[in-house]
């Protein structure tokens, strides 16, 4: 009985070696000499959203370079989603080595995870050293600096809110596209159009951010923040959100509803014009039955249109440097003009080097595309979205509670006066 | 004999282990590290937590948006003890015993929305009712009415979204319901038949009794679970708005703890959340349990 059983042990161990030899043998066949290094990059695009194009990309660099094996991982529910994640695998001690992070992530992230600045890791693997100065201005560049003006990481994906508008309805009611490069103008449209026909002028996107709503702000010449504390209560940015409101409350010929319904609404032609991000722009196209097209952002009258960036930057979360070697490499890649189209046409982003942008790729993507040409002019004077050095996400939850009470019919001044004091209270 | 009754005690000991070790791994330790966090101000990830003493807790009861938190809180349990637990009883006591054909009809039309995800239904019934360009709006208006924009309003949007959880959860409640109503015994509903008492006397005294159980459970369920089901809702469709107005507990704890990462806020709000649940279980079980042990 006894020998019974070491016997079966024996047979067992044996049998194990020989599957481990095997593995082995599978694995060390042609890498012999080199070692393959093994990076996961984690990212934000659902299958619906550029994901395809990611892994599109990731096949090809895997393909192309021998040594280096890049594994793509969705994160689901956004920048968010993939911060929540991100904090787990820290916990755990298995961090990503490329991750995607939203503007309005930068501070926190470059606060609580160790990463590897696009600056180090050029200076550590580049022979040349000018791969970020010579592909990045240095407006794109500082999207990323966090407060204290450290490059956090390297821009990826860019977008600017844009104007849409539903051209049957306008061409309808004689109203010229023209008269909507100002805030005044689109209102008095607004108001045309609800007294005409009973619908809404214009939506302004009301997701769990105030992207559009600071942008709203800054083009009447007012400022979120002035030497690191909060100044959106400034009279002109007071002026701006009043007239918003007063297109909500008093007129009702703004929307005020969260953004899946507002997006709806105007392709269903129930909203004349909408205010949103150009990466709404191929859904718009696919799913308005009517003429739709877009421009540039408005400004109020007497001053100039300013919109914040949105979108998301790469950072290597790599920790031992053969790891950020290859990370590295493949953020390279990723930068290449053509990579950067392939990714621009799979998500609606903008691509965001100087010369992607002015690639024949992607200008012949453009003239096929109208409605993303706005946006790309824009990026040009675009402006980094603010985010507060401490306690950003809390900063922005509290202009999101500031937005939700004065779309719902609350005083101005005071509601914008006190959110800015809580921001600054909380930055000390 | 004793030794018998050793053996026994070995036995169940060992028999529970591994779901006392589950239940202690997964439930009990994370409440202890929730009371323990709820004392500090922490972002998840920082090294150094800072302790705060009972500032998380105090905050819960001054913080207008907590106070609103809570009161949302009970306005969702009010309203989906009607929906998920009263209608449903209702329903199943008039298909057991008024209507007596398509019963088994009745149960898999009503069960059918169960096996849907509630996302799937949060964005179906967002595009529904989207009250300027869904399809009930579009009926309405035909019919010259208008339908509110129920998402700028909290009353509305904590009515369209119990209603959301309620199209999920009735069917559940309801088969439930009525498999206990079929367990009472046949032979005591003929002899009221006899003695031609009047339907509701037999339902009043007879039926609720000895369905009491299951109507418990039932009840349990629709507090413990609804407050949880409304959260996929919340999150779809309002994010809480407008300002808290749609929120509740659960919701707002998860908005602390991961969306704004102030875990000892969050988890002080779990933990006083928690205490409500238990206080209810208790009232529920000293006089509903209570009242079955009378009867038997």
């Amino acid at each position: 009985m006894k020998f019974l059983t070491l016997f079966k042990r024996a047979v067992g161990v044996v049998v194990l070696m020989m599957v481990a030899v095997l593995f082995a043998g599978c694995s060390s066949g042609k890498a012999a000499s080199k070692k393959v290094v093994h990076i996961s990059y984690w990212h934000v695009n659902a299958q619906t959203q550029g994901g395809a194009s990611v892994d599109a990309l990731v096949k090809k660099f895997n393909k192309t370079h021998k040594y280096i094996k890049v594994t793509a991982k969705y994160n689901p529910n956004m920048y968010q989603g993939l911060m929540q994640n991100l904090q787990s695998a820290q916990a755990s001690g298995k961090v990503p080595d490329v991750v995607q992070v939203g503007w309005a992530y930068m501070n926190y992230f470059a606060d609580n995870f160790k990463y590897l600045t696009p600056t180090d890791a050029q200076s550590k693997f580049d022979g040349s050293k000018t791969f970020i100065s010579k592909n990045f201005t240095t407006r794109t560049l500082s999207f990323a600096k966090d407060s204290k003006g450290k490059l956090v990481g390297l821009p990826y994906s860019l977008s600017t809110p844009v104007l849409y508008y539903n051209k049957t309805m306008l061409d309808k009611y004689g109203i010229k596209a023209s008269s909507l490069s100002t805030w005044e103008g689109v209102s008095a449209a607004a108001k045309k159009i609800k007294e005409a026909s009973g619908n809404y002028g214009l939506y302004i996107q009301e997701p769990a951010d105030t992207w559009a709503q600071q942008a709203l702000q800054l083009s009447n010449g007012a400022k979120i923040k002035e030497n690191g504390k909060a100044a959106f209560a400034s009279a002109a940015g007071v002026k701006a959100y009043q007239f918003y409101q007063d297109m909500v409350v008093k007129d009702k010929t703004a929307l005020h509803t969260p953004w899946a319904q507002g997006v709806d609404d105007f392709v269903n032609g129930k909203v004349a014009i909408a205010y949103t991000t150009v990466a709404q722009a191929s859904h718009i196209k696919q799913s308005a039955n009517f003429d739709v097209e877009a421009i540039t952002s408005p400004h109020f009258k007497g001053h100039k249109a300013t919109v914040p960036v949105g979108g998301s930057m790469l950072a290597i979360t790599a920790q031992s440097t053969e790891k950020q070697k290859a990370a590295w490499t493949f953020e390279k890649y990723l930068y290449k003009n053509s990579s950067l189209v392939t990714w621009s046409k799979g998500t609606g982003y903008l691509p965001p080097t100087q010369s992607a942008l002015s690639s024949k790729e992607f200008k012949s993507y453009l003239s096929e595309n109208p409605m993303l040409k706005p946006a790309a002019s824009q990026i040009k004077t675009a402006v980094a979205w603010t985010s507060f050095p401490k306690n950003g996400l809390q900063a922005e939850q509290a202009m999101i509670d500031a937005r939700d009470k004065i779309l719902s019919g609350s005083n101005v001044q005071e509601t914008l006066k006190s959110t800015q004091e809580k921001i600054n209270e909380q930055q000390k | 004999m004793n030794n018998r009754n050793k053996k026994n005690k070995v036995l169940t000991i060992a028999y529970l282990f591994p779901t006392a070790l589950i239940l202690l791994v997964f439930i009990i330790a994370p409440i202890i590290y929730t009371f323990y966090l709820s004392f500090f101000n922490w972002n998840l990830i920082a090294p150094t937590k800072d302790f705060v003493g009972l500032e998380n807790y105090l905050s819960i009861f001054t913080d207008p948006v907590n106070r609103k938190i809570i009161l949302n809180t009970v306005f969702y349990i009010l309203l989906l003890l009607v929906l998920n637990f009263l209608v449903p009883y209702f329903i199943s006591i008039i298909v057991k015993f008024f209507i007596s054909k398509m019963q088994t009809a009745y149960k898999i039309i009503f069960f059918i929305p169960s096996l849907f995800s509630l996302v799937v239904g949060a964005m179906l019934f967002s595009w529904i009712m989207n009250p300027v360009s869904g399809p009930v709006a579009f009926f309405m208006r035909n019919l010259g009415l208008t339908l509110p924009n129920w998402t700028n309003s909290g009353a509305m949007a904590v009515v369209v979204i119990c209603l959301i959880t309620n199209w999920k959860v009735f069917g559940y409640n309801f088969v439930l319901l009525l498999t206990g109503l079929g367990s009472v015994p046949q032979n005591i509903i003929d002899a009221t038949k006899m003695d031609s008492i009047p339907k509701w006397r037999m339902i009043w005294d007879i039926v609720f009794p000895l369905n009491k159980s299951i109507a418990f459970y039932v009840l349990i369920l629709t507090i413990v679970q609804g407050l949880q089901y409304v959260f996929t809702p919340i999150s779809v469709i309002t994010q809480g708005g407008p300002y808290y107005g749609s929120s509740n507990a659960l919701y707002h704890t998860y908005l602390n703890a991961f969306v704004l990462y102030k875990t000892g806020n969050a988890s002080a709000l779990a933990i006083v959340t928690f205490v409500i649940f238990l206080v209810l279980l208790y009232l529920e079980i000293k006089f509903v349990e209570g009242r079955t042990s009378r009867y038997e």
